[in-house]
């Protein structure tokens, strides 16, 4: 039987939290969450091994989702790295994809579309020596 | 018989894709001055063709070949076709929120304003495929 994939998702707001957690556990995802940036930066800096990150920006303060998305792309092997926003920005924006990042979505966001994304990039991280 | 040590190097590939003549030739001349085998395209059909017989390290693109904006899903083709290749984006105008935001869902790592020398935006490009770069770095120039 195969592994189910495993998602962190970090946002501040609990609606949202619990949301996504419904929506990505239907999917048959093991989700993981972190109601903010501090507690996701725990969770990946005690070996926590996700196969995607998704997160949302502004928390404790503006833009430290950064900080997750950071984290996130330090692990090996690296998980997908999502970054879900209601505050894009260029500044945010550009750092995003400095930093890599694999997807950014802005709220409201339609779920079919999220989902079609990161099952794309899961499989695509799946495959022999696949990088995202 | 003494087998040669080391292989020569392979040429690293380029593939660009441009409507405008004039600026194909000098993204052709600036990378071929880099060492780079470079491939042009004016259209689609040509650039998919140029994709099943070659294997390219880098990738330019313009945002618009037949119409605004269908660059993009090319980019992103090349993205999954060639995941270490290193794909970026020629843009008419100054990125806005939602290119930067199409540049990160397409996979591209660049996006370079059209009105850069050709010569800067491959030097920008050899840079950052030196080794001992962040091989995630990506930046808008």
């Amino acid at each position: 039987m195969p592994r189910k994939s495993s998602l962190l998702v970090v946002d501040d707001e609990s609606s949202v939290l619990l949301t996504l957690r419904l929506i990505l556990e239907k999917e048959g995802y093991d989700v993981i969450t972190a109601a903010s940036c501090s507690e996701a930066l725990g969770l990946l800096g005690n070996g926590g091994q996700f196969d995607a990150v998704i997160t949302d920006l502004n928390m404790e303060r503006e833009d430290i989702g950064l900080e997750v998305a950071r984290a996130a792309q330090q692990v090996r092997p690296k998980p997908v790295v999502m970054i879900i926003t209601g505050f894009a920005s260029m500044d945010n924006s550009r750092a995003a994809l400095e930093l890599g990042v694999d997807y950014m979505a802005h709220k409201p966001m339609e779920t079919p579309v999220l989902l079609a994304a990161l099952h794309r990039l899961l499989a695509k991280r799946s495959e022999p020596g696949g990088r995202v | 018989m003494i087998a040669k040590a080391a292989a020569a190097q392979p040429a690293r590939m380029a593939l660009v894709v441009h409507p405008v003549m004039g600026v194909l030739s000098s993204f052709q001349s600036a990378l071929t001055a880099q060492g780079f085998v470079t491939i042009v395209a004016r259209d689609l059909p040509t650039a998919l063709l140029a994709i099943t017989q070659h294997y390219f390290d880098v990738a330019l693109v313009s945002v618009a070949l037949a119409e605004g904006g269908d660059g993009w899903p090319l980019a992103g083709v090349l993205h999954l076709v060639f995941p270490q290749a290193f794909v970026a984006i020629v843009s008419p105008t100054e990125p806005d929120v939602l290119t930067l935001q199409a540049a990160i869902n397409y996979g591209v790592r660049e996006i370079y304003e059209q009105t850069k020398p050709a010569r800067e935006v491959v030097n920008s490009i050899v840079a950052q495929l030196k080794p001992g770069t962040s091989a995630g770095k990506s930046n808008v120039q």
